[in-house]
């Protein structure tokens, strides 16, 4: 993947989108940065698996949200990274206060806690850690995003939920560096931070988690012995010649690399070997050669002959009952490699470098990635646990609903009829809006100064703050009445993303439904036209109890007797009335 | 020339996901359906990962048409 240009994965994605596999599988990447460009990535790395994706992104900066509607996933991806929270906040974090960082960082373990609520159900979350690295820091102590960052992920390291994976993005970082790592052209236009490389890297993090939850996870590898296990040739040099001591410099690297494959062993994940030798030399050197750390007991499977490796590895796997995409193989020659690799493409190779100080490090990446051998979470936690216990909970009383949470965040919805200074925002909004969108209609500034400057047309809009921030103006519906008054038509109604899922439409609307009523409005009409991008309101109108008169394919008409309509009971939005 | 002008329009293909053979020598955002912000976004990392370049800030906003990428590509390659 690392390897490949963004374009290559973009065409190959493509190519293989055309074939249909066995397995579904559904994702949902929920994020406050863009992240779209790792659709694809992602898709094309399950295609790969022999899956077929359905990868969806949730709604920019709505990761609280969106996890209600989440958790029918297979897996949720949660990047929820630190430098949009701390943008809302102060353009320099170390000038903040030390109030405001504490409770901040408690507005976001009561968030996350409530993400892992709402995402109980589904099987896998994956959950970045947070990263200090975007901003430049010196290089002496702690500044106090650092300080910040370190108290969430402990936080995060100390969370029990049996489905969480937490991707550890400061080692993405280690690896390719900030500049590699971050782009800041498109950061402030598009709230886009990551490269390319980033998420081809990323894809690399989360192998092991991805075959895990799709079941492909690795089961068995298998090594060679000369030059694999230990160095030298055991047929030709002999047992006295061939190194596998720590204390020597050629035997370290097979010493470091038999002690890995014991502890594979030991914990769940079968070895064996498949070796071009006479069986006795092998069997001699495993029961006396004194440097030997694997033993006959670690060793689950031999096929020690002089038949070719790929028919040896197929008896293997048959004898082991599991897939011959379940193994992994290890050896030193190219020339088995290859032919491995020719015979069944999926299953998984590892060469041992030429120069032996690689083979440890390099190995651990590829049992990393491909096996579930991840240093056991649970016991990590165990002794960390009823430590955090006793914080959690005290967070988790706080919000134990959406609701309750919802009103912690004190909204408060300034309202505004048809006001000259909004026009451009308003026109902007109209054009801009596509997911909270009723009928998706665009206008021009002229246009909207044009309905603001009518008697019978309205513009009604409303300007979003919670404790937290102010998120502008966001709401806005245009209302046409008709010259007797009696019929007001609902010609738009839209919303910005960034404010959905807070209830802030029904309260709105209730304000709107009251100026009509005052006026003498009797029928409300509206209608619902549906897009590519506007599904999720496409019961709007239902839920605020209009019936429907007429309907198409891609288009639904509404009617609502104004007296029949109820106010919603929402009591934790302040309304604040400009006219 | 010739290699240059399918390689771009072999990006934009994959970026957009429309046929290669319905893109040209005058496709823009305006004949594009997909080509959106975030695909811009997109467009402007694979070009620069296809050609080995860095394409200024105050260029990204303008490469709206096939003939806008050729003339930066041509520019930033040297």
């Amino acid at each position: 993947m690392e390897s490949l240009k963004y374009t290559e994965i973009l065409q190959l994605n493509k190519e293989l989108a055309k074939e249909s596999y066995n397995t579904d599988f559904s994702a949902k990447i929920l994020s406050n940065v863009t992240v779209n460009s790792f659709k694809e990535i992602i898709e094309y790395s399950l295609r790969l698996k022999k899956i077929n994706p359905k990868i969806e992104i949730g709604n920019f900066d709505n990761i609280v949200q969106d996890s209600i509607i989440s958790s029918d996933c297979n897996l949720v991806f949660v990047f929820y990274d630190i430098l949009n929270i701390i943008d809302n906040v102060s353009g320099y974090f170390e000038s903040l206060d030390e109030n405001s960082i504490l409770e901040l960082a408690q507005k976001i373990k009561s968030e996350i806690d409530l993400i892992l609520i709402n995402l109980k159900a589904t099987p896998t979350v994956i959950f970045n850690t947070f990263s200090a690295a975007s901003i430049v820091s010196p290089f002496v102590n702690q500044t106090r995003l650092e300080q910040f960052v370190a108290s969430l992920n402990d936080y995060l390291y100390g969370l029990t939920a049996k489905n969480l994976v937490l991707v550890n993005i400061d080692k993405i970082i280690f690896e390719l560096g900030r500049a590699q790592v971050f782009d800041f052209r498109f950061y402030q236009s598009s709230k886009a931070p990551y490269t390319i490389s980033f998420f081809k890297t990323y894809i690399r993090a989360i192998e092991s988690t991805i075959l895990k939850v799709t079941g492909k996870v690795k089961k068995a590898i298998i090594f060679d012995c000369d030059n694999t296990l230990w160095k030298g040739v055991v047929g030709e040099d002999g047992i006295e010649n061939i190194q596998m001591s720590a204390n020597t410099s050629f035997g370290k690297a097979f010493y470091d690399v038999q002690c890995i494959a014991k502890h594979l062993s030991k914990n769940g994940i079968l070895v064996g070997l498949c070796s071009k030798n006479n069986l006795s030399d092998v069997e001699e050197v495993i029961n006396k050669h004194k440097d030997m750390i694997l033993s006959n007991e670690d060793i689950i499977i031999k096929r020690v002959n002089w038949n070719d490796k790929a028919t040896n590895l197929q008896e293997i796997a048959a004898e082991l009952n599991i897939g011959v995409d379940s193994i992994l193989f290890v050896d030193d020659s190219d020339y088995e490699i290859n032919l491995v690799k020719e015979r069944f493409p999926d299953l998984k190779t590892f060469q041992v470098p030429k120069n032996s100080y690689l083979y440890k490090n390099g190995l651990l990446d590829f049992v990393y990635q491909n096996t579930s051998l991840v240093v056991s979470v649970e016991d990590l936690k165990k002794t960390e646990q009823y430590k955090e216990q006793f914080v959690r909970e005290i967070a988790k009383n706080n919000f134990d609903s959406m609701d309750s949470y919802i009103s912690s965040l004190k909204i408060k919805l300034d309202i505004h009829k048809n006001n000259q200074s909004q026009v451009p925002r308003v026109s902007q909004l109209t054009q801009k809006t596509n997911q909270f969108n009723l009928t998706t209609v665009r206008y021009t500034e002229i246009e909207i100064e044009e309905f603001i400057n009518s008697n019978t047309k309205h513009v009604f809009t409303a300007a979003v703050s919670d404790k937290f921030g102010d998120s502008g103006l966001t709401v806005v519906c245009i209302v046409f009445i008709d010259k007797d008054g009696a019929i007001a038509t609902i010609d738009s109604l839209l919303m910005s993303c960034r404010i959905i899922g807070r209830n802030i439409e029904f309260v709105f609307m209730d304000q709107v439904f009251q100026f009509l009523r005052s006026v003498g409005v009797k029928i409300i009409d509206s209608k619902f036209i549906s897009t590519a991008k506007n599904n999720q309101v496409s019961d709007f109108y239902e839920k605020l109890g209009f019936s429907v008169i007429k309907k198409s394919d891609n288009h639904k008409e509404y009617s609502l007797d104004i007296h029949q309509y109820q106010n919603s009971t929402i009591e934790y939005i302040e309304i604040n009335k400009n006219y | 020339m010739e290699n240059q002008k399918l390689k771009i329009l072999e990006v934009m293909s994959s970026v957009f996901e429309v046929e290669l053979t319905s893109l040209n020598e005058e496709s823009s955002i305006d004949n594009i359906e997909n080509w959106d912000s975030l695909r811009h976004l997109n467009l402007i990392l694979a070009l620069e990962e296809e050609f080995n370049i860095t394409i200024p800030d105050e260029e990204v906003g303008d490469l709206v048409n096939y003939k806008l990428i050729n003339l930066i590509v041509n520019e930033q390659s040297k």
